[in-house]
């Protein structure tokens, strides 16, 4: 028997403040003053990331119903790019790698889908989480893994692996991201012997 | 004899170091503000440690994350190694466990998780009660297993959680997890209110194996006065309560100050 078609999508919301982000400035300032990965660590921005599953309207209307409420965004302080499809691109800079931090079991916005029911009647899943853009001068996936994954006081700051989950993008950004199982955080690897005398 | 001086290290955005220093001066010890732009090898000179309750650095990242990256914090880890006393409230013990302090493998073996309670998230702020466990606590290891203190919980991120099954209940199996939260007549609290946040095997705080480093959710500096504990207390300290606000002593000793008076006779010893 054929699988009967649900029309059920994806929308992606990226929300960023407008003004510089006081927790990236404070992350990439303490990285870089702090963790062996700082001194090749460029930038570093951090983005909400609102994912919304469910029979969805177009586009235009998604954004109007984003803008609409500030269980979303506040669109005073903060800007934010819908993303309906994988080969559309999320809003990364050139260079920057994305990585999601979202706390474990517990990034459902209930709120968020009480109010899209209210406005639409349709029911939704509404998940957040943080994507941080980030971008080094050198370094591959090792670089970006010791700056997410706290392993200990000189290694990792983005994620705790004990009550949060970290994915790292590839060169496409998955959509949908957050809802996706299982969550694929590394086993913590042994630290490196050069610097296991800091930790 | 000397009195023994206690660091209370303040990072940006504490704000509980005033009631933690005269929680600390009135179990006799010397305590003194150590703020982070002080240069970090000056905290050696100290004999033990606070790391006060507030948000420091705002709490962004999460809490305490960005404070355990500081100079100052490997310091602090150096002064543990070699036995000294430590204790982080709240935020403080955010610190110390994203720092891995505790449980004291120097790796981050754990995590304080947002609050889990049932239709609602977020900040929670409550009186609850927390028994005593056996330990090798230097703060609590003088106290009778069993008994129970009165104390307030105020926080956001206070759920002791480990992703590794079955690491929390052996860390109660080896002393590390000496105060546990509680029903006021000792019963282990099952799930909230009394268990504030959900945390694994209710654990209010873990300590290192040694028990010189605790990180402890619940507030002790603000169980320090007898009269200011909530009217919902009920049981012994309840009656102590009342007899001290009928005699004029609102003032008088309160639960939290066992914890820094253990202290205290730690360092004496």
């Amino acid at each position: 028997m054929a699988a009967r078609r649900v029309s059920r999508l994806v929308a992606q919301a990226w929300i960023e403040l407008k003004a510089d982000d006081p927790e990236a400035v404070s992350a990439l300032a303490v990285a870089r003053a702090n963790l062996p990965v700082g001194p090749s660590l460029r930038g570093l921005r951090r983005l909400r990331l609102v994912e919304i599953a469910g029979k969805l309207p177009a586009r235009a209307k998604i954004e109007e119903l984003l803008h609409q409420s500030t269980q979303f965004y506040n669109p005073h302080k903060e800007r934010c790019a819908v993303r309906l499809a994988v080969d559309e691109p999320a809003p990364l800079r050139a260079g920057e790698r994305a990585v999601l931090v979202v706390e474990r079991e517990d990034a459902r916005r209930s709120a968020a889908e009480r109010w899209w029911r209210h406005e639409t009647g349709e029911v939704v899943e509404v998940r957040e989480g943080a994507a941080w853009a980030v971008t080094f001068d050198d370094g591959g996936a090792d670089a970006l893994m010791d700056l997410a994954l706290v392993r200990g006081r000189r290694h990792g700051l983005l994620c705790n692996p004990h009550s949060q989950d970290c994915r790292v993008a590839g060169e496409t950004v998955p959509l949908p991201w957050l809802g996706e199982a299982p969550p694929s955080v590394p086993r913590r690897r042994a630290r490196p012997r050069a610097t296991r005398s800091r930790e | 004899m000397t009195t023994a001086r206690v660091a209370i290290v303040q990072f940006p955005g504490v704000n509980c170091e005033a009631e933690s220093g005269r929680a600390l001066r009135r179990a006799g010890l010397e305590a003194e503000v150590f703020r982070w732009t002080r240069p970090p090898g000056e905290l050696r000179d100290y004999d033990a440690y606070l790391l006060p309750g507030g948000f420091s650095y705002q709490d962004r990242v999460r809490g305490g994350a960005l404070a355990a990256k500081d100079p100052l914090v490997e310091v602090l880890a150096a002064e543990a190694e070699r036995g000294k006393p430590v204790i982080g409230i709240c935020n403080g013990a955010q610190v110390l466990v994203e720092a891995g302090l505790v449980p004291g493998s120097d790796a981050v073996e754990l995590a304080l998780a947002p609050n889990r309670m049932p239709d609602r998230s977020g900040y929670y702020a409550r009186w609850v009660h927390v028994r005593i466990e056996p330990s090798p606590c230097v703060f609590t290891r003088h106290l009778e297993p069993g008994s129970v203190l009165p104390m307030p919980v105020a926080h956001g991120e206070g759920r002791f959680t480990s992703r590794e099954p079955g690491r929390m209940a052996a860390l109660g199996r080896a002393g590390q997890i000496p105060l546990r939260y509680a029903e006021p007549d000792g019963r282990v609290a099952e799930g909230f209110p009394s268990n504030p946040n959900g945390a694994d095997e209710a654990a209010a705080a873990v300590c290192s194996p040694r028990g010189n480093v605790l990180a402890l959710m619940p507030h002790p500096e603000r169980a320090q006065d007898l009269g200011g504990l909530a009217r919902a207390i009920t049981g012994p300290w309840a009656d102590r309560r009342d007899q001290a606000l009928a005699a004029g002593e609102a003032g008088a000793e309160g639960p939290g100050m066992l914890l820094f008076r253990g202290l205290a006779r730690h360092l004496e010893d």
